[in-house]
């Protein structure tokens, strides 16, 4: 069984910091989601964990094995990789049976485990089959089940999902998470995709430019973002965030006063607030300001509005109209406002 | 990839270049200071009844057998080698300088010696070929990209001949029909009805078959790679273009080209360095009388009956510094990329 | 896709230039080839006519010098038979086929080495490769003779080969280089997670996909060991020569009436390999020369 220790992990290429000083304590049978744009550091990090990359600094840990130095091969993971790396000269069969074959398991159990792993991502169909003759779902399928096979110690899965159509994907999240639950092996995963992070996660660690955001699960992430880039990267459509001042609790800017606020704070701020938060109001709203755009969603409609300079989202119910110009009120109570540091985008409160 | 792996699989290629290119470098560079050990002479006298003795000065081939076995490089000359008339030249050309009748003359005379002589065909074949080779590349490909599929298979096939042939028989090949009792060079006779002309003949014009023949070896080169790179010009802009109202004209000075720029400077470099090299076809020419090249020269060092190890290795140093020269530009963009860049 | 909707309208004046140009330019290419082995089956004074080239076509010398016949093998029989042409053949034969396998044995490891390290020192290692690239050949071989003339290795088929083998590398890497940079990565860190160290990785899962790669390199290592001639002319004594120094000491020695006949079979013959190759692997050939250019 298999925790996962990061400490003081760092990852440079000469001057380029690609993973700077991680610490992480990743629990036995947790499903932790590695979150972030491009190029934030999420891969490097598996990737450090599976031992395909280097650490520069620092030590990571699978259950109580110091591994910086291990082959990948010694580590006991597995891995679905983001263009699943399947092996093209081989049946799925084959390819499934492939890491039992290089690790010396007895030949008499292949069969019988490699039946087992097809049948749970039901690929039983398609052995015979070679990876060219398969489509991006069932491919997909076939390193899931090439990573299955073998019950390692801790799964390691890099966005596995981003090469399947939208429709593909929800059922394949679904799958992943049935899987983590029948297994109940430690999980990491990496994705840009915060609806895969919110809908799979135990746990989610937001990194940007190589440093951790935030670490929680996956409802504090989204109630209390610890800084602006975790506020605006999670949610759909994403926080709201308005420049302005706050003084005894009343925070302003053109085009918006809310009063009740911590008093603690004073100067420059950035509020944020959902757009689901919002409601429309008949006066005395806390945003006075005309529509920018009016988008109807089917369960919803989102108004737009520009308040001091930003385009701020709000989500009202399906029967509203209105027209482009008109102008709206809005109503946000005090509770559900975030209020980050001006320069450092820190939370406040 | 940690180091110990990677170099466990390089070491066998690295090994190689360091022992058959890297090591041979700087042998060349050591033979150049060395030049060949001096005759050791010894006088002989030799006695006949009633003739009385007469001594003569004989090589002391012993003796030479002992130094050169001691020495095979020869002995220590410094610079010498690169200074005397077979290379740079320095007295020589100080002389012409300092005395001569105009610049005509100068450079008549500092064409008349043989580094000189070589290195100037070998950057006139290397800037006169390459760009011309790539002109008519260019324009190959763009024909061949008109024609019907059914045909450029066949044409591309045999487009590729004269570049995939060995130089040395590409160089017979053309040679034997340039000569005055070849199908070109009697032809020629015949049209300009001139029974003494003759390519071979004249410096000018064994410089021109030179040349047509440089032409015709690397044009294919060019005409794959930018056939290839017209495959890859963007459609939706060349038809963005036309609708836009280009002429057929500058649909290629305004996309086809830029799109292949960065092909082009692939391709020069390439022959520019192949093109450098350019030794076979004055073999094969047997143009070395009106032509040489860098590359000839150190063959022609070597090749003869006592092979002038120092002078072909003073030609080598030389031409390799002109290698480096020419590749100078590319090392430095080279080099700017790669800090801009993390690998 | 485009120049096809665009060629029904491309006026005739146009049409007439291009397909002009293009059989100007197909006879320039091929012409040469066509009339060389046409000239190698007449006698020297039809191909070297000093009357008229329509000698070369009749055979009018050759008729006469051969009952009647306007062709003749004499020039194959000279080279091949009398001065021992199937030998250099024999001799080129195990140059090549040597050179290209180690060539590639090597290359391939170098090659995936480089395309899978992201080290500054794999990038110095290309750039450097690239200097040697550029090295004219003839340059290294006044650096081997003194060497090889002391080791008393000079002359011999296995020194020419992995002196072969070593002008050869930095083409090879670079070209295996790109080539494993369009295999994904995740092909063999997939292997190494599963369980298999760097080589086992190599071994059972690039092997066998790296094959289209190997060929294209291996056509062009064949064609330089084939296309060589300073490093055999200078390198392998009188006996050991492979086919092209051999055809240039059949020059040397023109003045017998009928020699040049014999370098003129030879060339024929030795041009044979070369026009099979290009017939048969023409499309490895030209993506070979674009993999270069279009990824380098």
């Amino acid at each position: 069984m298999a925790q996962i220790r990061l400490k003081n992990v760092s990852k440079r290429w000469n001057n380029f910091v690609g993973v700077d000083n991680f610490n992480l304590d990743i629990a036995d049978q947790e499903f932790l989601v590695l979150l972030g744009p491009s190029g934030c550091g999420k891969t490097t990090t598996m990737r450090m964990i599976a031992g395909l990359e280097e650490i520069t600094e620092g030590e990571i840990w699978i259950g109580d094995r110091l591994v910086n130095k291990l082959e990948p091969k010694d580590r006991d993971i597995s891995m679905v990789f983001q263009s699943y790396g399947l092996y093209p000269n081989m049946t799925v069969y084959e390819n499934i049976r492939f890491p039992l074959k290089v690790r010396k398991v007895p030949q008499e159990q292949h069969h019988e485990r490699v039946m087992a792993a097809s049948k749970m991502v039901e690929l039983d169909d398609f052995l015979q089959r070679r990876p060219a003759a398969l489509s991006g779902g069932q491919r997909q399928r076939v390193a899931l089940a090439r990573a299955i096979v073998r019950e390692p110690n801790a799964f390691l899965m890099d966005e596995p999902l981003s090469n399947l159509d939208a429709k593909l994907r929800v059922s394949t999240r679904a799958q992943i998470k049935n899987l983590h639950h029948t297994l109940k092996r430690t999980t990491i995963y990496v994705t840009h995709d915060q609806i895969e992070a919110m809908t799979l996660a135990d746990r989610v660690v937001v990194m940007n430019k190589g440093l951790v955001q935030q670490v929680g699960t996956p409802m504090e992430i989204y109630d209390r973002p610890a800084n602006t880039f975790v506020a605006s990267f999670i949610g759909s459509p994403a926080m709201n965030l308005i420049q302005g001042s706050i003084e005894g609790g009343v925070f302003t800017a053109s085009g918006i006063r809310i009063e009740g606020l911590t008093s603690v704070a004073k100067g420059p701020v950035t509020l944020g607030f959902r757009a689901e938060d919002a409601t429309l109001a008949d006066s005395n709203g806390q945003i006075e300001a005309p529509i920018y755009t009016v988008e109807l969603l089917g369960e919803a409609t989102m108004l737009s509005m520009r308040v001091a300079g930003e385009l701020v989202s709000i989500k009202v119910g399906k029967d509203y109209r209105a027209e482009i110009g008109d102008m709206a009120r809005v109503a946000i109570p005090a509770a559900a406002c975030h209020l980050f540091d001006h320069s450092t985008g820190a939370r406040i409160a | 990839m940690p180091h110990k792996t990677f170099f466990a699989f390089i070491l066998p290629s690295l090994i190689a270049m360091a022992l058959f290119i890297a090591l041979p470098i700087v042998s060349v560079v050591v033979q150049s200071f060395h030049v060949e050990h001096g005759r050791i002479l010894v006088e002989v006298e030799s006695c006949q009844p009633f003739g009385g003795c007469t001594k003569e000065t004989r090589v002391d081939t012993a003796a030479m057998a002992e130094l050169k076995a001691e020495q095979p490089m020869g002995q220590f000359n410094g610079f010498g080698t690169y200074l005397n008339r077979g290379h740079l030249a320095v007295n020589e050309i100080g002389a012409i300088l300092a005395n001569n009748t105009g610049f005509g003359d100068i450079v008549t005379r500092i064409y008349n010696l043989p580094f000189y002589k070589a290195l100037s065909f070998t950057l006139v074949f290397c800037f006169v070929v390459t760009p011309l080779a790539m002109a008519l590349g260019f324009a190959i490909a763009l024909a061949v990209n008109t024609l019907p599929k059914v045909t450029k298979g066949p044409v591309i096939f045999f487009s590729l001949l004269p570049m995939i042939i060995t130089p040395l028989i590409g160089s017979l090949i053309l040679y034997w029909m340039i000569q005055p009792n070849g199908i070109i060079g009697a032809t020629l006779r015949h049209v300009f009805n001139d029974p003494t002309l003759s390519l071979r003949q004249s410096p000018a014009l064994t410089w021109f078959s030179l040349l047509f023949y440089g032409v015709w070896t690397n044009a294919p080169f060019s005409f794959v790679v930018f056939y290839a790179g017209l495959q890859t010009v963007p459609a939706d802009t060349l038809e963005s273009a036309m609708i836009d109202g280009a002429s057929r004209w500058e649909r290629i000075r305004y996309i086809v080209i830029p799109h292949l720029a960065p092909l082009a400077t692939f391709v020069a470099l390439v022959q520019l360095m192949d093109n450098f090299r350019v030794f076979e076809p004055i073999v094969g020419f047997s143009a070395e009388a009106n032509a040489t090249s860098l590359s000839w020269m150190i063959f022609n060092d070597l090749a003869g009956d006592a092979q002038l190890f120092g002078s072909a290795g003073a030609t080598s140093v030389l031409t390799i510094i002109g290698v480096v020269i020419l590749l100078t530009p590319v090392l430095i963009r080279t080099w700017r990329e790669f800090n801009h860049k993390v690998v | 896709m485009s120049q096809a909707t665009l060629s029904h309208k491309r006026p005739l004046g146009l049409t007439i230039l291009i397909t002009a140009f293009i059989v100007v330019w197909v006879i320039l290419a091929a012409f040469p080839f066509f009339w060389t082995v046409w000239g190698s089956f007449k006698v020297e004074p039809d191909f070297f006519s000093r009357e008229s080239w329509w000698n070369a076509i009749f055979g009018v010398y050759t008729q006469r010098q051969n009952d009647g016949s306007a062709f003749t093998g004499s020039g194959y029989y000279g080279a091949w038979v009398t001065r021992e042409f199937w030998r250099a053949v024999g001799n080129t034969a195990i140059v090549t086929v040597s050179v290209t396998v180690i060539s590639l044995t090597l290359g391939t490891l170098g090659g995936y080495a480089l395309a899978r390290s992201g080290q500054r020192y794999a990038f110095w290692i290309l750039i450097l490769a690239l200097v040697f690239r550029a090295m004219p050949h003839i340059t290294l071989v006044s650096g081997y003779l003194l060497p090889f003339f002391q080791l008393n290795i000079w002359g011999v088929l296995p020194t020419s080969i992995i002196v072969l083998v070593a002008i050869n590398q930095p083409f090879t890497l670079w070209m295996l280089h790109s080539f494993f940079l369009s295999i994904p990565k995740d092909l063999d860190e997939s292997a190494m997670v599963d369980g298999c160290s760097r080589f086992e990785a190599f071994r059972r899962v690039i092997i066998p996909v790296m094959w289209p790669g190997v060929v294209t390199t291996g056509l062009f290592s064949f064609l330089l060991a084939y296309n060589d001639f300073a490093v055999t002319s200078m390198l392998l004594s009188a006996d050991n020569q492979t086919m092209v120094p051999k055809i240039s000491s059949f020059l040397g020695s023109v003045q017998e009436q009928g020699n040049v006949m014999f370098a003129v079979a030879a060339v024929v013959s030795a041009t044979v390999p070369l026009f099979i190759l290009v017939l048969f692997f023409q499309r490895q050939i030209v993506s070979g020369l674009t993999a270069g250019a279009v990824k380098g």
